[in-house]
């Protein structure tokens, strides 16, 4: 399979973690910290989740991943490279981003919409290939939207816009994809289906994923790593058998959980004991 | 709607099609607007002709200023109802050209006008940025507040100042695209910086397509988003400066002409920014021609600003309802 | 003239009776009351002084700057807007403007002022506003002895101008900033009547009071002479300079062709007052430069491109208290010496 993103030497060759944050500190101007001292390795080809409560930092941390935030303290790594030293098309080209929220943008059609994940590979007029068709075009495959590849985006339930972002940047045909709660409203089938799919991705395309969960048992079945987050720090960080445990989980959500281990998966699972 | 791929050979084909529907009513505007074959002699036709051609050069060149203008000023503040002179552009043209031909020089008012453009565009980036960023909602806010002043400002001038010359300032406001002389200095200017910006939003097209979906969105995708609205921000205001300077400040096209093509072509920038530079000049060519026609016919005077306004109105809600009706059917 | 009469004592009758009979205006005839006269036009202005009434006028519009002796009174505003507390300290008895509005009128009335409207479209609307401000200050003698004097001058060009040649001109406005029209003289003003006196045609060919054109209609009117009125903020070198730059471009015009586009920067050409004599002598000098000095004569001037000052100084039998011509009165342009195929 021909390789994605980026050049494969030059990244192999990156020894050490290939998503990295080193002390990670964060305020909003002439606001409260949101994160402290935050450090996070994440290696190719993995599927890592960021986990934690809300306002605990997570999407703020994603966002700085991405580059769209700079730590007031601290750096960002990719692939050994210091985020700050890219140039803003190359780290375009091999991290793809999929945020909470979208503005559904008035008249373009989830084909144009998927298209635009291709910007970074276009030319400076923007003007598309056969390539980039091919790409959009899998990507929508591969969300299972492509029914609705020329309806407008405005069209779409909640979910099939989700998907439709997804497949953007999926299209980007990335090293590195971030999402930010990528199935938060996605019916069941569909958040197995996307995280099947990010799992395949991670493990045939070498693709490594960072991606917030706001559902622990979602991100326990398929991640290889769990990052527990909670009050701008790293809680706990490993993998789901080391990370869900009722001492570390109680703690950082404040209420009693119990785990139980699926038989038919070898995977760790929640179940909220609530008092009362 | 059948989704075509954005090629370069699309590309070329759709510029030589607007490029050829300008060209053909620019020649009907020339010949029919002065009437060529009715004059007696060669020389009254010639002078005729050259006059057509330079009037038709103005309204070109300022039909496509005020169209890119326009356009990207409503993917700079996400706002359907942005034209180039909602940042208070004009305002400050129109000021110091009325101050300038008023009080200092008449001949010299254009280059003031151009200066005044500039003078607003350092005011309002002054007042509307925070640490250097440039907000829509901000910048809206900004523009409203400034255009007020600037109304009230010139108000004051015309009050101020003998009764004959108030009416003239009410002419020049209201847009006037010939000059009683040859004006070609100015109309190179305007079609040089018309043409830069056409150029330039071609290149920023894509990101005024992500920019649209969402900041973080076009951010992540590599779009410099604080750099394309700062750029954009001063480049319309300028190109829109210039236009004013030009002609007074011609309303309505810069509203119209976007809404149109989105209309016909969709919402992409890309196939918009060319298309945006050839209708605009299409269409204030057609609005001269039809003002020429009027004027011919009732010896009377009819700015270009009011025959827009007139008919583009109607004929924008005859479009709005044809587009409601059809987005009512199920695809 | 009746219907004048009738008009100015309806106009009185409100003032009667809602002003109360303290204000009690003052009746048509001129009373024993020294004469506190108020001008607000400029010809008004000038006619009076021509009257002999100069001593008399105590308030002028700020437009009025002529005589000299007129830019020295107190300006209180114009035929639009005044300002009542200034017109009030200057305790004028009568008020004379000219105007076809009501509200001014109205308010100086209601200060007991007798106002008399007036008209100057026309000569002869302009001569009858002579005879009834000679009416209306108790000096018809004064006011008769102006009309013989501004009939005398004008028969005077007419005599000199006839036989010759009667081109078309066109009297025009410099262009407005900004705008592709020209205000033009139209048929039937009283501009358009000196045009007549000095022996042209209007170029521009329908009745109009002061119609505005584009290029291409002077284009089609063809004029053999073009004679442009820049004053004010028009007539400084470089506004100039754009005036004439903005009419050579217009090369099939036989008045450009020729060199005949004239600027004159005279601000009594347009008003119908004492001077129009010198306004007709003026437009006739430029209009027909073949027009050579009268030999011998009392030095009454008819000049050609050249003014000469000196001669003109001499006096002119029948203008004597008009001023002299003034020197270096006009600017002729020259058109395309190269010229076209």
């Amino acid at each position: 399979m021909a390789q994605v993103g980026g050049n494969p030497v030059a990244a192999r060759a990156a020894a050490g973690p290939y998503v990295e944050g080193r002390d990670v500190e964060f305020a909003y101007p002439k606001g409260p910290r949101v994160l402290q001292g935050l450090s996070l390795r994440v290696e190719r080809g993995r599927l890592a989740c960021l986990l934690g409560p809300n306002g605990s930092g997570k999407t703020t941390l994603l966002r700085i991943l991405v580059g769209l935030l700079a730590p007031s303290k601290g750096e960002v790594r990719l692939a050994g490279i210091r985020l700050a030293d890219y140039p803003r098309g190359a780290l375009a080209r091999r991290v793809a981003y999929v945020p909470q929220e979208t503005l559904a943008a008035v008249g373009f059609t989830v084909l144009e919409t998927v298209l635009m994940g291709r910007s970074p590979h276009t030319g400076a007029l923007g003007f598309e290939s056969a390539r980039d068709w091919y790409a959009a075009r899998e990507a929508l495959r591969l969300t299972d939207a492509d029914a609705f590849a020329d309806r407008g985006l405005e069209e779409l339930s909640g979910g099939e816009r989700q998907r439709v972002i997804i497949a953007r940047a999926l299209a980007q045909e990335p090293d590195v994809m971030l999402l930010d709660e990528p199935t938060s409203f996605l019916d069941i089938r569909h958040q197995h289906a996307i995280y099947g799919l990010l799992r395949r991705l991670v493990k045939e395309r070498e693709i490594t994923v960072v991606c917030v969960s706001h559902d622990v048992n979602l991100a326990a079945a398929y991640a290889d790593d769990l990052v527990l987050v909670s009050h701008g720090r790293v809680a706990a960080a490993g993998k789901p058998d080391e990370v869900i445990r009722p001492e570390v989980l109680s703690p950082v959500y404040e209420t009693p959980v119990e785990v139980r281990r699926d038989d038919a998966t070898g995977r760790p699972y929640l179940l909220p004991r609530p008092p009362g | 709607m059948t989704p075509r791929p954005f090629t370069v050979g699309g590309y070329v084909l759709s510029i030589a099609t607007w490029l050829s529907l300008w060209f053909g009513v620019a020649v009907v505007a020339v010949v029919v607007g002065g009437r060529l074959w009715a004059w007696d002699t060669r020389l009254q036709m010639e002078n005729v002709l050259w006059l057509r051609l330079e009037w038709v050069a103005t309204a070109s060149v300022v039909g496509a200023a005020l169209a890119l203008a326009g356009l990207a000023f409503q993917a700079l503040l996400r706002n359907p109802l942005a034209e180039p002179y909602i940042l208070g552009v004009s305002g400050g043209a129109a000021l110091a050209f009325i101050l300038s031909s008023l009080f200092l020089s008449a001949t010299l008012a254009p280059v003031f006008g151009f200066v005044g453009a500039l003078a607003t565009v350092a005011i309002v980036y002054a007042i509307a940025q925070r640490r250097g960023r440039l907000e829509p909602y901000t910048l809206l806010l900004t523009g409203v507040i400034i255009n007020a002043f600037y109304a009230a400002a010139i108000m004051l001038v015309t009050v101020l100042v003998r009764p004959e010359q108030r009416g003239d300032i009410a002419v020049w406001m209201m847009g006037n695209i010939g000059a009683f002389g040859p004006q070609w200095g100015l109309v190179k200017v305007v079609g040089g910086l018309a043409a830069g910006a056409a150029i330039l939003f071609a290149l920023l097209a894509k990101g005024f397509n992500l920019v649209a979906v969402g900041e973080d969105t076009a951010g992540a995708l590599g779009v410099p988003v604080e750099r394309l609205r700062i750029i954009t921000f001063v480049v319309a205001s300028l190109v829109t400066g210039a236009s004013v300077a030009l002609v007074g400040p011609i309303g309505f096209v810069g509203l119209i002409c976007p809404h149109l093509l989105r209309m016909i072509l969709g919402p992409d920038h890309r196939r918009l920014v060319p298309a945006a530079f050839f209708f605009g000049a299409t269409f204030l060519v057609l609005a001269d021609l039809l003002a020429c026609l009027w004027e011919g016919a009732s010896d009377r005077a009819l700015p270009v600003g009011v025959l827009t306004a007139m008919c583009g109105v109607p004929f924008f809600i005859y479009l709005l309802r044809m587009r409601w009706r059809r987005s009512a059917e199920i695809r | 003239m009746r219907c004048r009469v009738v008009h100015l004592v309806a106009a009185f009758l409100p003032v009667f009776f809602l002003a109360g009979c303290d204000k009690g205006a003052p009746p048509a005839a001129p009373a024993a009351k020294p004469l506190r006269i108020l001008s607000l036009t400029p010809n008004i202005t000038e006619i009076l002084f021509a009257m002999g009434l100069g001593d008399k006028v105590v308030g002028r519009s700020t437009y009025c700057n002529y005589p000299a002796e007129a830019a020295a009174l107190p300006a209180v505003g114009d035929t639009m807007q005044v300002g009542l507390e200034k017109i009030i300290r200057l305790e004028p008895t009568i008020a004379f403007m000219v105007t076809r509005r009501d509200d001014v009128p109205k308010r100086l009335e209601g200060l007991g002022i007798r106002t008399v409207k007036l008209q100057s479209d026309r000569m002869d609307q302009a001569l009858e506003s002579i005879r009834t401000i000679g009416r209306e200050t108790g000096r018809p003698e004064a006011a008769q002895a102006l009309i013989d004097r501004i009939e005398t001058d004008l028969a005077a060009v007419r005599r000199r101008v006839a036989g010759l040649p009667c081109p078309k001109v066109l009297f025009a406005f410099p262009m407005t900033v900004g705008s592709s029209r020209i205000m033009v003289a139209g048929r039937g003003t009283f501009v358009d009547e000196l045009l007549t006196t000095a022996g042209a045609e209007n170029a521009y060919p329908e009745k109009a009071d002061w119609p505005t054109v584009g290029p291409q209609q002077v284009i089609a009117m063809a004029p053999d002479v073009v004679i442009i009125n820049a004053t004010g903020e028009d007539a400084p070198p470089d506004r100039v300079e754009a005036i004439r730059q903005a009419w050579q471009s217009l090369t099939s015009v036989p008045a450009v062709a020729r060199g005949r586009v004239h600027i004159l920067t005279e601000t009594f050409l347009t008003i119908p007052g004492p001077r129009v004599g010198l306004a007709a002598r003026l437009l006739a000098a430029t209009i027909h430069p073949e027009l050579r000095p009268e030999p011998g004569a009392s030095g009454a001037g008819w000049h050609g491109h050249a003014s000469e000052p000196a001669a003109e100084a001499a006096g002119d039998a029948q203008c004597e208290s008009l001023p002299p011509l003034p020197r270096r009165a006009r600017i002729a342009l020259s058109g395309c010496e190269g010229g076209r195929p």
